[in-house]
């Protein structure tokens, strides 16, 4: 035998109110009374907790409310002085809160449902709501906060435990949300961005707005880190001597690409095709009636000589693929041939078996051409000339993947690489779309400084997003000098610009604080800071001139004129980048390049059905923004985008061609998000489907409610391999069901995977896995059963404002550039209540984002402890 | 050894003298009273050289054992350099994996772990550790460079190991892979900035070094108004431009020190010689303006299927180099493995004769040559075609032909040369104790 108390404390205590009253009706008479009522509580949870006992555990018993009355007298009770002694603060300060309020109610419920695990002592998940008020619920609405999250996900109390109904956990949702928001109202914190360097691709598109260049910036400046799903967040973009030093060399090369750098010397860039693309259909983008190849868009820097040459695929024996046919391949710039090569046959193939290397060397000094090109930017396609198929493709080629097989030669070839090695002889800086944009004068011969301070003036007034002071265009007009001394007038506003580039000013997003203004005052951000904002969150880049007038004029919060601006950098081409930036990292679609699934498993999948899964899911949430749908359609739309390839893939017949079109889905299991390829394959492992990252995908991106990371030192599931019979993904499921520390979490995102397991590692549809019929029926947090996609969709939009908030605190986060605090959550209820009247349109959350507080605000900070107060909030 | 004299700020000295330095390393910059052993002057370097698919054996490896061997037809080119070489004979390499152990092992005495995911383990290399004790003061703790870029290669590797493993021959830790360059432009704008003559890389420092001194300016101008938190970060923005400032200040120093820059490389060379000659060129630029200290170097990659036109070399070098025992591929490997050596001996008389400090740099640098395996045929691990190059002042007393006892795990050797840099171990990898050259 055992005592449990060997195991741990078993704690038994008595939670109640003890009221004395003293009466002095004069004299030194003292009358003595009161009255008691609480209960006792015996908790070993402790014990409960260490030795692990399946099943619901109800460690925590509570005798029912007794009450002593200790009444002597109720004489006088005008000179009554009341001496309230409580034992425990529960429920505390009895009296501050008229006894039927619905702070007393709630107060009871929380402590009826939340505090046997939520008590000071068990502190689960580091909170305890023991001793907190529910009569100032803005005074701790970091906590409650996290509270209504909670429940709103159905999440709390956690099934198995004593749960109030449905209705009483939404009233008391939705009274805590409206104690909430109303201290929001009353005391609003709209917090505070950190300093923001520009990201990569807010670089790179703030150098294509402001010299009409497009670089390559991944090539110039390292990678970011991202946070909150997103890699514009200002606390993660910090600065290193690495990155500064990369910034230098950038500017020198932007400069000089821009102005056109007569010295420059040849370079030779390589682009790859992805070894697992396939090459034997026509590629979106290229020449028609050709078949593989690849499409590269360089910037020149000078007008001179360029190389371009193409090097084929080998096989793993150094085999060129394709030569047992003629083929013909063509290089075209900007959409005319400049070289047809012929190669493959009957004597090459036979060089070939004779020695692969000195064969395909020899092919490869064929497919290589020299030819005079302009300064700027040129689209160079190679590709090959179709054939019929009998001489094109395989006799017999059993995937959709033509570079499966690394041994074999047959088939189309493939190109490896091409390499564009210039300039060579050049004649000039040409007439570029840089050059137009920045020389917008030419100096007359009397006296050049004016125009360079024109030109000077207007391009840092635009890097500088509207903030360039007289100080700033003299030092960069003394940049200007210096270069004009060393190589004339051009080489001097390429210096000149080289500094601009370099400065902190153009680098860094800056907001100031008045200095009139009390620390911790909140107040709206200037007209300037908004215009940045707007661009930055719309375009992911800097103004234009257009929004810098507007707002250097003050006119930027004039009525109508916000919507309109709006509306205007919506229609504007460059908002591409919501798109991009937002989706491609609320969606995973960034990730897809890194995705590879095993060939062995997945010998069909390429890398053409990877940029498809990219080019659906970014045309569906573009048609959603454009045509201004409601955001719920993300999950329920009838139709998406294909074409051939995801067509094939998806079981959508008739569809033909590289190119992509709307078509309506007519299999309800895959309309919406959820059925694209995209999400169900970034969510999903190398060589099978992962039903708990997908279910973890849909608590967080979907539900607003991501689970904790897991706990440490849990072994992975058994290697299938291994295993004398295979396990179905539900079987090693259930595993994580025996484990009690992986239970907790498991049981939110595990059924709903498992409801998406019809979908395998790639989204194709299936019905069997590992031999065994699949089975994707579940129960969800909430008790709700799903039994696949449509119950699992009807389930996650039972209420759609769940989505909504979800969605909107990710654009939020994105908009901001900061991690989306508690203080920011009534803002988002505020949006997504105007917005459910407008059906969750997209463009009444994006203005309801754009007139919220936590963008049009920002907070002074208070000086002692600001920084690590920030940093608290923040997370 | 202390010096005591006056030291010359460095910038001035450059504005008055311009752009001619005559001397490599001048006494006068050396800092009053430092120790000389601290600076550049006497800074010890290390190199690790890797070629594939092993040698030749009875063509490698010399008949007498001690002084005064006779060199073999492969190791031939070396014989200028025999006062300042030994040849180690009769270490092995673990026996797990084929051409992915003989990359990864080499440096790091471990096998590879087994596998084709992103688990991929095998050992910190000792062209790291060697890092961590002498690269601190230059500018590259290390380069690592390579001829062939295989990324995006799947499936071109060992059945059942990850590319990582032939990817690259130098691990950070045992789970970190290090990527090599292949690319010599890439290599040498790293190292020098980009392309100009000396005058125009000069100038352009001199710009970069006025534009980050006029950038305060900017940042005090920014910094009125911020928040504390922001404060925080400008501050590490100027802190980092005081760091760029310096290392610019450096490398007016280092690398326009009479130093004959190529010319810039324009890509990736077609000719092997040229390629590879560039590459030892690169590194022999950087120990010697003190750039790097530690290098390494994979001639040619594991499997590779290069021919060699120049040498006649014309099939593929994987499948020459499971030669069956047939004389016409033995002969042709020895005509390649002879090759790579006179690439690499052209290397070491770049050393040998570059000064530095009181002798030459090959006085003061080890280098490891060699492969993960000796006879390709049947990537054998037995017995390592290996080669130290280098001077007294690293501990390597040349002119000798070593055979270790039978059994001896190369790893030994490699526990020998990190404790000849200071690296206080006794064991590495799968090492059994150490064997002292």
């Amino acid at each position: 035998m055992s005592l449990a108390s060997e195991h741990g404390r078993q704690l038994e205590h008595w939670n109640g109110v003890d009221v004395t009253v003293d009466a002095r009706p004069g004299r030194g008479t003292l009358l003595p009374g009161g009255f008691s009522t609480g209960r006792t509580t015996t908790d070993h949870c402790d014990i409960i907790a260490k030795i692990d006992i399946p099943g619901p555990r109800f460690c925590h018993v509570e005798t029912s409310w007794l009450r002593r009355l200790r009444l002597v007298s109720l004489l006088a009770l005008m000179f009554v002085l009341l001496s309230v002694a409580p034992q425990a603060a529960r429920p505390p300060q009895p009296g501050a809160v008229p006894a039927d309020s619905p702070a007393t109610r709630h107060q009871a419920e929380v402590a009826k449902y939340c505090v046997t695990c939520h008590s000071d002592r068990l502190k689960t998940s580091g909170v305890s709501f023991e001793k907190i008020s529910l009569a100032h619920v803005g005074e701790q609405a970091e906590v409650w906060e996290k509270a209504v999250r909670k429940l709103r996900g159905g999440m709390m109390p956690p099934q198995g435990a004593p749960r109030p109904d449905a209705a009483a956990a939404n009233a008391l949702r939705s009274w805590l949300e409206q104690e909430l928001d109303r201290a929001a109202v009353a005391q609003p914190n709209p917090g505070r961005p950190m300093l923001h360097r520009l990201n990569r691709v807010e670089y790179g598109n703030a150098v294509r707005d402001l010299l009409a260049l497009n670089v390559d910036v991944p090539s110039l400046l390292p990678p970011d880190d991202s946070g909150y799903g997103f890699d514009n967040i200002a606390d993660l973009l910090g600065v290193s001597p690495v990155l500064l030093e990369r910034y230098l060399e950038a500017a020198g090369r932007i400069s000089d690409l821009a102005v056109g750098d007569r010295n420059a010397s040849p370079t030779a860039i390589v682009y790859r095709v992805r070894q697992d693309a396939s090459q034997d259909k026509h590629i979106e983008g290229l020449p028609l009636g050709t078949v593989g190849g690849t499409a590269v868009e360089p910037t020149l820097p000078l007008d001179g000589e360029y190389e371009l040459r193409v090097k084929l695929f080998r096989t793993n024996l150094g085999t060129m693929r394709g030569l047992e046919y003629p083929q013909r391949l063509e290089i075209a710039v900007d959409g005319q041939q400049v070289h047809l090569a012929r190669f493959g046959g009957n004597e090459e193939i036979a060089a070939s078996s004779d020695n692969p290397t000195t064969a395909g060397n020899a092919v490869d000094e064929r497919l290589r051409v020299r030819l005079p090109l302009t300064a700027g930017p040129h689209k160079i396609t190679v590709a090959f000339l179709a054939k019929p198929s009998v001489q094109g493709g395989r006799r017999l080629q059993p995937w959709q993947r033509s570079s499966s097989d690394t041994v074999d030669f047959a088939g189309y070839p493939h190109v490896d690489t091409f390499t564009v090695a210039g300039p060579f002889n050049p004649t000039g800086v040409g007439d570029t779309p840089s050059r137009r944009a920045i020389f917008i004068c030419r100096p007359s011969t009397a006296d050049e400084t004016p125009c360079a301070r024109r030109i000077i003036t207007a391009l840092s007034r635009r890097a500088y997003r509207g903030l360039a002071t007289d100080a700033d265009v003299q030092r960069l007009l003394d940049f200007y000098v210096a270069g004009r001394r060393e190589g004339g007038f051009d080489e001097g506003i390429a210096v000149a610009l080289r500094r601009m580039l370099t400065s902190p000013k153009f680098l860094f997003r800056a907001e100031h604080d008045p200095d009139t203004l009390a620390p911790g005052s909140v107040f709206r951000v200037s007209d300037l800071e908004l215009a940045s904002r707007l661009s930055f969150f719309l375009w992911s880049s800097i103004p234009d001139d257009e929004l810098l007038e507007v707002a250097a004029k003050g006119r930027l919060r004039a009525p109508g004129v916000l919507d309109q601006q709006v509306r205007r950098l919506l229609a504007d081409g460059r908002s591409q980048a919501l798109i991009d930036n937002f989706a491609g990292q609320w969606l995973y679609l960034r990730n897809l390049p890194g995705q590879i699934p095993n060939s062995n498993e997945f010998p069909d999948f390429d890398d053409n059905l990877r940029q498809a899964f990219r080019r659906e899911s970014e045309l569906f949430f573009n048609s959603i923004v454009r045509e201004n749908q409601s955001i719920v359609n993300l999950l329920t739309a009838n139709y998406t985008f294909v074409n051939e390839r995801l067509a094939k893939h998806y079981g959508i017949p008739n569809v033909y061609g590289s190119q992509f079109r709307r078509v309506t889905v007519a299999d309800p299991n895959r309309m919406g998000l959820l059925g694209q390829g995209a999400v169900l394959m970034t969510t999903s492992l190398a060589d099978r489907t992962s039903p708990v990252r997908r279910g973890k995908w849909i608590l967080e991106n979907i539900l607003g409610t991501p689970p904790p990371p897991p706990p440490d030192n849990v072994p992975p599931l058994k290697d299938k391999n291994t295993l004398e019979k295979p396990l179905t993904m539900r079987a090693q499921m259930e595993e994580h069901r025996a484990n009690a520390a992986c239970a907790s979490c498991h049981k939110l995102m595990d059924p709903i995977g498992l409801s998406l397991e019809h979908f395998d590692a790639v989204g194709k549809w299936r019905v069997t896995d590992e031999g065994q019929a699949i089975d994707p029926t579940g129960q969800l947090a909430d008790g709700t059963r799903v039994d696949g996609p449509i119950s699992l969709r009807q389930a996650l939009l039972r209420r759609p404002e769940v989505f909504a908030e979800t969605f909107t605190e990710k654009l939020l986060t994105y908009a901001l550039g900061r991690g989306a605090a508690y203080y920011d959550q009534p803002a988002v209820r505020a949006i997504v209540r105007d917005a459910a009247r407008d059906n969750y349109r997209f463009s009444s959350i994006l203005t309801g984002i754009i007139k919220s507080t936590p963008f049009q605000m920002r907070k002074k900070p208070v000086p002692e402890g600001e920084v690590a107060a920030d940093r608290v909030a923040a997370r | 050894m202390f010096i005591t004299k006056m030291s010359l700020p460095r910038r001035r000295f450059l504005q008055g003298v311009g752009t001619a330095f005559a001397l490599p390393f001048l006494d006068a910059m050396v800092p009053a009273a430092t120790a000389l052993a601290n600076t550049a002057a006497t800074a010890r370097r290390f190199g690790a050289v890797f070629v594939p698919m092993g040698a030749v054996m009875d063509k490698w490896t010399p008949h007498a054992t001690g002084a005064g061997f006779e060199f073999t037809p492969i190791l031939k080119p070396l014989e200028p350099f025999r006062d300042h070489l030994v040849v180690v004979s009769g270490t092995n390499e673990p026996s797990e994996g084929t051409h992915s152990r003989s990359v990864s092992a080499f440096l790091s005495g471990s096998a590879p772990k087994r596998t084709e995911a992103e688990d991929v383990r095998v050992g910190t290399t000792i062209d790291q550790m060697i890092a961590g004790k002498i690269g601190a003061d230059t500018q590259f703790s290390s380069l690592g460079l390579a001829i062939e870029d295989v990324t995006g290669y799947i499936g071109a590797c060992d059945t059942g190991y990850s590319c990582a493993y032939q990817n690259t021959m130098s691990w950070k830790t045992p789970t970190m892979p290090l990527p090599m360059e292949t690319n010599p432009r890439v290599v040498f704008e790293r190292l020098f900035g980009r392309p100009g003559t000396p005058a125009q890389r000069l100038a352009r420092r001199r710009l970069d070094a006025s534009i980050l001194d006029s950038v305060r300016d900017d940042a005090a101008e920014l910094n009125r108004g911020l928040g504390p938190r922001d404060k925080v970060r400008l501050t590490e923005y100027l802190e980092n431009v005081r760091d760029i400032e310096k290392r610019i200040q450096r490398a007016e120093q280092d690398s326009e020190n009479g130093l004959t820059l190529p010319a810039t490389p324009v890509g990736i060379p077609d000719l092997y010689a040229d390629h590879a000659g560039l590459m030892f060129d690169l590194i022999a630029l950087a120990y010697e303006a003190d750039l790097t200290r530690v290098a390494t170097f994979m001639m040619a990659r594991e499997a590779s299927q290069r021919i060699y036109p120049e040498i006649n070399f014309m099939e593929p070098h994987h499948h020459v180099s499971h030669h069956r025992g047939e004389e016409v591929n033995l002969s042709r490997l020895v005509t390649l493995q002879n090759y790579h050596l006179q690439q690499f001996a052209k290397f070491v008389k770049k050393l040998a004769s570059t000064p530095d400090g009181d002798g030459s740099l090959l006085d003061h640098t080890m280098l490891l040559y060699g492969s993960g395996m000796s006879n390709s045929d049947i990537h054998s691990p037995i017995g390592l075609p290996l080669v130290v190059l280098g001077g007294q002042a690293v501990g390597v007393k040349g002119n000798r032909h070593l055979q270790a006892p039978t059994g001896t795990p190369h790893a030994n050797l490699l526990v020998d040369i990190v404790n000849k840099f200071g690296l206080d171990t006794n064991a590495h990898g799968v090492s059994n104790g150490r064997f002292e050259i």
